[in-house]
């Protein structure tokens, strides 16, 4: 069991009067992740792997340390976890480092958000891709002969999400990998909505790529992380280039070192980094499965108590067990923008409004281009708050809409 | 919610007159101003009501500074644009959350499209594609504005209107 009191002291941003919402979209830092940055402002403010004096070491020593606490957190070898900034950069350099032939084809699913979609476009621009997009039903709910006609013998990789952000349906990434696997593809998970709830190991899901964001885990943002499986490090190239991916230059050649470091050009985000290493020690110091314990308990609260709500249009599955604690509505008769700005105003309720960055679904299976309100629990979160929640999108629904 | 509207829920809502107001909700209002004790009314006095339930929401400060909050492109149309001001003076600044009843129950009707919440203390207002929000504490927010002088146009049309309605 998890005590939520006790949880919410450590996060300085829940105040009074503040009903935070939104952690689908970016989670709260907690206080030992902030020490921890703060330590590194304080203490040992150097850059890592350069300087030969303590500072630099000790900096060098607690970003190595880092990034193994990251990649313990998702059952990934150190070396094969690459440090960037967010799942957004670490599905662009998939999209760039994997050499791709004119004509490779290309699987994702309707449920993408923006960054595993908008980069295959451009790739298909670019290399002459062959992109097909596996459909689902309007539930969220996946026909897995669909993944076996969309995915052949040319397929060179397969990009799909873990878990949608939009309507909080659980993707069947394991089976899908599987079949893709059988046909020689690649497999990339987009885990920016999983990782942060649920424990994920990247060996048992069998997928090649596997990226997420730190600021959905209660890290800080501007870290995150891409793990690509040891041996096909080789065949990937890195998006940047530069100081620190280098082995050897000279006039006419260079070099790039081996291991996760040839990805990482430049100063990395180093107290960031340190930040989600602290930040993957405190979800395991309360333990995932209390966490998702946790969020299914939030979850039932609100799939029982939203159909109070009149004139209420809720998207994804029906059953609180199918879905991940992401709820996407829309009030009739209000935009969502309205809703949300009711919400806060009402009783200082963070909610996502708008298309969430997944238009395609938005559009192609829910049919609101305009866009709908997203409220989303995490860790933090308690009954109360759902039932607040809930209360007052009824009064909002009875006299606004 | 500790709201008005759910304290006048909670009032007999007969409109008898005993009391000497005209109705419930002149009473409502005269007790949040500490001008009615609430054993003046009959149904409180013989206990038909429990006024123990009763609780007067305190008006909240303006949480921000009069002006210009922001200026934004619309989040669903970079094209739009987003303000928000805050005005000096909330509705609830004289006569406490009670003027969204009143603009919801007798003003309102002047303005189309208005839809007015006294239990949020939330006043909207949808004008040919642009949507005007109104606050308690005094925010107001347009979204789907054509332009920045449009944005201010429809701003103090919809402050004239409310303002007018409730003051």
């Amino acid at each position: 069991m998890l005590n939520v009191e006790a949880i919410r002291k450590d996060f300085p941003f829940l105040k009074e009067g503040r009903v935070y919402l939104d952690s689908t979209a970016s989670s709260l830092t907690p206080d030992p992740v902030i020490q921890r940055m703060i330590e590194y402002y304080h203490d040992y403010r150097a850059n890592v792997g350069r300087g030969i004096y303590r500072a630099s070491q000790r900096a060098t020593d607690e970003f190595e340390a880092a990034r193994e606490r990251i990649a313990r957190f998702i059952g990934a070898g150190r070396d094969e976890l690459i440090l960037l900034r967010n799942s957004t950069e670490a599905l662009n350099l998939i999209a760039n480092g994997v050499q791709f032939k004119r004509g490779d084809r290309v699987v994702l699913t309707i449920q993408e958000h923006h960054s595993n979609f908008v980069i295959w476009q451009r790739a298909k621009e670019r290399f002459g891709l062959d992109l097909r997009i596996v459909n689902s039903d309007r539930q969220g709910f996946f026909n897995l002969s669909d993944f076996e006609a969309a995915i052949d013998g040319k397929t060179r990789l397969v990009s799909i999400a873990h878990v949608s952000n939009v309507l909080g349906v659980r993707l069947p990434v394991k089976e899908v990998a599987k079949l893709a696997h059988e046909q020689g593809s690649l497999v990339a998970v987009d885990g920016a909505q999983s990782v942060p709830h649920t424990r994920v190991d990247v060996g048992d899901l069998g997928c090649d790529f596997f990226a997420f964001s730190g600021h959905k885990m209660c890290g800080p943002t501007g870290a995150g992380g891409l793990f690509i499986r040891g041996d096909l490090q080789e065949r990937v190239a890195p998006l940047c280039v530069g100081g620190g991916t280098i082995e050897d230059v000279g006039i006419d050649y260079y070099r790039l070192r081996r291991g996760p470091y040839k990805y990482e050009a430049g100063t990395p985000a180093i107290a960031e980094s340190i930040g989600l290493g602290a930040a993957a020690d405190y979800l395991s110091s309360i333990g995932m499965q209390n966490i998702s314990d946790h969020e299914h308990a939030l979850t039932r609260r609100m799939m029982d108590r939203l159909p109070e709500v009149p004139g209420l249009n809720i998207y994804g599955p029906p059953n609180a067990g199918d879905r991940a604690g992401i709820f996407s509505f829309n009030v009739q008769g209000m935009n969502s923008h309205d809703v949300a700005l009711a919400l806060d105003s009402a009783a200082g309720i963070m909610v996502r409004s708008g298309h969430h960055c997944a238009l395609p679904l938005m559009k192609e299976l829910l049919g609101v281009a305009e866009g709908s309100v997203r409220a989303s629990v995490y860790l933090y979160n308690t009954l109360s708050e759902v039932d607040l929640f809930v209360d007052t999108l009824s009064e909002i629904a009875k006299t606004i809409a | 919610m500790n709201s008005i509207f759910e304290a006048y829920s909670k009032f007999p809502r007969a409109d008898c007159g005993y009391c000497g107001n005209p109705s419930c909700i002149t009473a409502l209002r005269r007790y949040c101003s500490g001008e009615m004790p609430l054993d003046k009314c009959l149904f409180f006095r013989t206990g038909a009501f429990d006024p123990g339930l009763i609780h007067y929401p305190a008006a909240r400060d303006s949480p921000s500074k009069p002006g210009i909050s922001y200026i934004n492109p619309c989040p669903s149309d970079a094209k739009m644009v987003t303000v928000e001001v805050s005005l000096a003076s909330g509705m609830h600044a004289k006569h406490g959350y009670y003027d969204m009843i009143s603009l919801d129950r007798i003003f309102g009707r002047f303005i189309p499209s208005l839809k007015v919440s006294p239990s949020l203390g939330i006043a909207r207002i949808e004008h040919d594609g642009r949507a005007i929000m109104a606050f308690k504490e005094g925010r107001m927010l347009i979204r789907r504005a054509l332009g920045e002088e449009d944005a201010f146009m429809q701003l103090s049309r919809a402050m004239r209107q409310l303002w007018a309605a409730v003051n």
